[in-house]
Order: structure tokens, then C-alpha cells, then sequence
């Protein structure tokens, strides 16, 4: 299974340890990447209204580039998925969006012609790979722990856009995922719910409300660990934590692990190797 | 032949401020045909059980929103919502939960407290001010062309139900926020091409708890009964805002995206910081920066330039009229 990676952003300078380990354990999952060093910043949700034509072609070229090397685009940020499968949507259902995009794109020997999906990690784990095969590689089942799933908003909403991996309103990828590595799952409500990442700069106090919500149901519910598909929320809930749970009156701590990481302990990496004693909040 | 029936078990919120002290859920098992709604499963309740039972509901056909309640934990018309297709999403199978809005008050059961509501389309000045005086009204057709009407075709489908305002994320963490409804209105009214309120409406909109506090998360257009794709709306008056260079720490965070493509391909974290916030309020987070950088999380100002940036500026720079 070969793809084009879509290099986040937040992944090349907050959330290393995201790609250090997937890196670790890609190849035994026979995932192949060629990563997309020339793709620009999706605009993280913000360049569509800032500049509704510069977001649409860059992200086209993001996407056309993929195109050329006869791949689909996968991205390990929850954000970047939805500006790119936003931007793929509109092209696929709009002639004249794609001419424009396609008027700029041919000057540099790129077309948009929509043969390429757009995917998350989290999905091609699920249906590319497979959790049948996955479960086979379990070399330390995560019996032991309890994990709150924590999906943020962009890999879910709108699902007009999406692929249809997950109902909006009780998704199961990340806890189906979760389960075949051996862990047990926490049911609670926030799992679908916001982080308040895009807001963390302009409207702190609010961001830090919706953030600490879910590190507070996550803690009531006895969770060993808040497992996230996002960068961006990790950064919220990890980097964050201290900070929410102070605005909440709540004392307590509660360690927040990439998807990457997960997989990577399911395989008996230790923390160091995954990264995770980079995090903010350790165990 | 018979139609498909079945013993459904309605877990439904239940709060009387006069009486009660906090609020409690009742149960009641009923026996429903398929292809009930959920209002009519409800009527069967106030009808033959609980009398008492309060909820609002008129034209029970979609139209005119009063029936908003959460189904299973989502907002929905009670009216549009088919009781078997509500037991695929029971957590508990065959209990359906009934719940009031959220982020507004309950006034008792399912009856919520719409006022907020109505206060901010007041404040937001959710109607078209005309450019015409009241006593020129009559004398000659102001005309929307149909191109025009395409604009803002989809947010005219709105029909108050609040939806959207109960599943707000920034709402649930600050009741003052301006809310997506009243933020779907006020792209109607200024893409209107008889009103003259615009600018007016957008000074409104960047305070405080305005446009710029919108966190993207998408959960207004997934709950819209009517499929508005509400963000649309938000993202349009945030672009207005921007074009009419309406500066402030909401414009600066967003233009700084666009910057940073063009300097380097990517984003530059520490300067998006620096730019949005001000360099004094940065200076006022350095418990947090030494924190990060302790941990050696702290990015490095200096961003590498993608490959082929050359070309990423002249498209940036052939594609930046707005």
C-alpha cells in the first residue's frame, strides 16, 4: 500500500513524535509513503474565507500532486483532512471551481482531475489495512488500560465530505482500532466533541472550557489515557491540560496519545522510541 | 397487512422548576407502529399517560421549528424524525432518550427558554434595513436578481428551530456567543442586495464574542434539519470582515495563514503566536513557552522554505484577488 503524505504542519514543528512513530511501525504494516515535501500549509481551516481562490488552488495542487504520482493523499491531521477533502469536493462537484483551479494549475505541468481520494491514517489502518491484520502484529495487547477515545471535530464534520468511516453522532473507527490492540474502552460523551484548537488564539477562556470538558469526563470515567487521531487536539488536551483543568477547578492529570503511539505501544515500542515522554503530561 | 409494531421504551427529561428540585427522566413503554414520528409517539404519551408531559410542537411538517428537541442526544425536529430509524442509535436498545436544547434554559420538560435567542437576532439586526424609506414603500418593486438570491438562497431555508444554537461548542462554554443562527442571518441580511446594514452588522460582529470566536467544529451544520451549510454563512462574513480590513486578533490569526504560505509554503507556529497575539502578550505566556520548551516541544522560529516556493508565490500572487 503506497500513498503520498501529506506533511502537516503542526506535525513538522509541535507534534514530532506524531511521524517518529508511525515511522516506526509503518513498513511492517506494508504502508509505503512518499512524503509530500512540496505540498503548502492546507490554510488550517482559516485560508478559505481568507482568500476563497488562493485555497482552493493550492489545495488543489496539494492534491494534483498526488495525482501525478498515481497515489491517494494521506494526512495525519484531522484539519488538513478536511480543508483537503473540502477542497476535493468542491472541484469533483464543481465544473468551473475546477477550470479555474486547473486555468492556474497547467502552467506548472499540474492537473486536478480528481483520481485521487483523499484519507486519513485512521481510515486506512481501518479498511486499507485491515483490524484483522492488525490484530495479528499485537505484540503486547494494551489489555491493562482503559483508553477515552477522543476523535476531534475535522475527521468527522460535516460528513458531507467525508467517506462515510464514522457516524458523526457515535463513531467507532478509533474504538474499533483501539479494541483490536487490546484495550478496553471508555464510553463517554465527549468523544465526538470539539477540543477548541482553532479558537486557542482569538478565544482562549472559551477553548480551554470545551478542552478541559473532555480531560475532566475523560478523568471522571477512570481513563488510563486520552487517545486522539489529531495533532492539533493533542496539542489542546496535552499541552493545554494544565491549564483547562485549572480553569475547571479540577486537579488530577491524564496522559494524551497520538493514534501513531498507540499502535506503536500495541507493538512494544517503549515511550521513549514513541516519543511520549515529550509530551507535557506524562503517566 | 399488518404494520411492523413494537414496545418502545421513551426515556424522556423531565423538569417542573415550580415542583421539582432538580431535574429527573421519566420512562414510559409504549407499543409504535413504524413510521411514527417521534411528535407522534410524544402525543400518544400526553394524550393516553402524562397529560403534563410540555413540549412545544405546531405544524408538525418541518416547516416551522418548534418541535426542536434532542433525539438520542442530537437535535432534531420531532416532527422529521422517525422513531424506527432513532432505534438504530439507542445506546440502550429500544430506550429512546428525549432531552430539551441544549445552551438554552429549560422552563419545563422540553419547553426551552428562547429568549437569547430572539435578543441576539435583535442585537445583530437580523433583518433587511432598506435603503428605501417606509413611505416610499409601494410606489416600485425593489427586485432581488435571481443570481443575486443564489447567495444567500440556502440560508433563507433557516427556520429558527435552534438546532444548530443547541449544539454549539463555543455556546456550551459562553452563553454570550453571537451563536451560528444569528451569524447565519446576518450573512442573509448583508448579502442582501436591498439592505444597507452591513457594515453596521459587521461592527457588531467583531466584538467580543462575534464571528472571530467561531472554532470551526462544524457541529451547527451537521445538526441543521434544513442542510445549510451554515459555515458557509460564517466563513462568508469572515471574509466581508477581512475585505474590509476590519483588523483585529481574529484577522490577524487568519491573514497570517496566508502569509506563511506565501513567505515559506508552510506554517510558521511560534510567528502565528506572535502575530495574532502581540508581542506584549506573548511576553505575558512565558510560563508556558519555558514549559514547552523544557520538553524541547518548542518550535524553531525559523521555518524551512518548501521545495519549489517560486512557484507557490506567483500562484499565490496570479489567484490573490479576493
Amino acid at each position: 500500500m503506497k500513498y503520498a503524505y501529506y506533511l502537516s504542519c503542526v506535525n513538522e514543528s509541535m507534534t514530532k513524535e506524531l511521524d517518529k512513530a508511525f515511522n516506526l511501525w509503518k513498513n511492517e504494516f506494508d504502508i509505503e509513503i512518499e512524503p509530500l515535501h512540496a505540498g503548502t500549509c492546507c490554510g488550517g481551516s482559516n485560508l478559505e474565507y481568507v482568500n476563497p481562490n488562493q485555497h482552493l488552488v493550492m489545495n488543489g495542487r496539494n492534491i494534483a500532486m498526488a495525482e501525478k504520482m498515481g497515489l491517494d493523499l494521506m494526512t495525519s491531521c484531522n484539519t488538513c483532512l478536511l480543508v483537503l477533502r473540502h477542497t476535493k469536493h468542491e472541484l469533483d462537484h464543481n465544473e468551473e471551481k475546477k477550470a479555474y483551479v486547473n486555468e492556474q494549475l497547467k502552467k506548472y505541468d499540474l492537473e486536478y482531475k480528481g483520481t485521487s481520494e483523499v484519507k486519513h491514517l485512521l481510515w486506512v489502518l481501518n479498511e486499507d489495512y485491515g483490524l484483522d491484520k492488525i490484530a495479528a502484529k499485537v505484540k503486547q495487547p494494551l489489555s491493562d488500560k482503559k483508553f477515552a477515545p477522543f476523535y476531534g471535530c475535522h475527521i468527522l464534520r460535516p460528513s458531507s465530505v467525508m467517506l462515510g468511516y464514522d457516524d458523526p453522532n457515535s463513531p467507532s473507527s478509533l474504538d474499533s482500532l483501539i479494541k483490536v490492540l487490546g484495550g478496553n474502552i471508555v464510553d463517554y460523551n465527549s468523544k465526538n466533541k470539539c477540543c477548541g484548537f482553532h479558537t486557542l488564539l482569538v478565544a482562549e477562556e472559551e477553548s480551554l472550557d470545551i478542552g478541559g470538558n473532555a480531560v475532566v469526563e475523560a478523568l471522571d470515567n477512570e481513563a488510563d489515557y486520552i487517545v486522539t487521531p489529531c495533532p492539533l487536539c493533542h496539542t489542546v488536551l496535552d499541552g493545554y491540560q494544565d491549564e483547562a483543568l485549572k480553569r475547571k477547578g479540577r486537579s488530577g492529570s491524564i496522559p494524551v496519545l497520538h493514534l501513531s503511539q498507540i499502535v506503536g505501544m500495541a507493538l512494544g515500542y517503549s515511550d521513549s522510541e514513541l516519543g511520549i515522554n515529550k509530551h507535557m503530561v506524562r503517566k | 397487512m399488518d404494520a411492523e409494531k413494537k414496545d418502545i421504551y421513551f426515556k424522556i427529561f423531565r423538569y417542573n422548576p415550580e415542583v421539582d428540585q432538580e431535574s429527573y427522566f421519566d420512562e414510559f413503554k409504549i407499543s409504535v407502529e413504524k413510521g411514527i414520528t417521534i411528535l407522534r409517539a410524544m402525543n400518544y404519551i400526553k394524550d393516553h399517560v402524562d397529560p403534563k408531559l410540555s413540549y412545544r410542537f405546531f405544524c408538525q411538517a418541518g416547516i416551522c421549528g418548534s418541535c426542536a428537541m434532542k433525539v438520542n442526544g442530537v437535535a432534531k425536529l420531532a416532527c422529521t424524525t422517525q422513531v424506527w430509524d432513532e432505534l438504530k442509535k439507542c445506546k440502550t436498545p429500544d430506550v429512546i432518550t428525549i432531552e430539551p436544547l441544549g445552551n438554552l434554559g429549560v422552563v419545563r420538560d422540553m419547553v426551552i427558554n428562547y429568549n437569547p435567542v430572539v435578543d441576539k437576532l435583535e442585537k445583530f439586526m437580523s433583518w433587511v434595513e432598506p435603503a428605501k424609506k417606509d413611505s416610499a414603500f409601494g410606489e416600485k418593486e425593489f427586485i432581488v436578481a435571481e443570481k443575486d438570491f443564489k447567495i444567500i438562497d440556502a440560508a433563507t431555508d433557516c427556520i429558527l428551530c435552534a438546532s444548530c444554537y443547541s449544539e454549539c461548542s463555543i455556546l456550551d462554554a459562553h452563553k454570550d456567543f453571537v451563536s451560528p443562527l444569528v451569524m447565519l442571518k446576518a450573512f442573509r441580511m448583508n448579502a442582501d442586495t436591498r439592505d444597507t446594514a452591513s457594515q453596521k452588522r459587521l461592527n457588531l460582529l467583531t466584538k467580543d464574542h462575534g464571528i472571530w470566536d467561531c472554532t470551526h467544529c462544524y457541529k451547527c451544520v451537521e445538526a441543521c434539519v434544513k442542510n445549510i451549510p451554515i459555515m458557509d454563512g460564517i466563513h462568508g462574513l469572515r471574509n466581508s470582515a477581512m475585505n474590509r480590513g476590519m483588523k483585529g486578533e481574529g484577522y490577524r490569526h487568519a491573514d497570517a495563514f496566508r502569509k506563511d504560505i506565501y513567505n515559506v509554503g508552510r506554517l510558521n507556529e511560534p510567528l502565528l503566536l506572535l502575530r495574532t497575539k502581540g508581542i506584549f502578550k506573548v511576553i505575558g505566556m512565558t510560563s508556558f513557552t519555558i514549559k514547552m520548551a523544557l520538553k524541547g516541544r518548542l518550535p524553531s522560529l525559523f521555518v524551512k522554505k518548501i521545495p519549489g516556493l517560486k512557484k507557490v508565490r506567483e500562484l499565490m500572487r496570479s489567484t490573490s484577488k479576493r
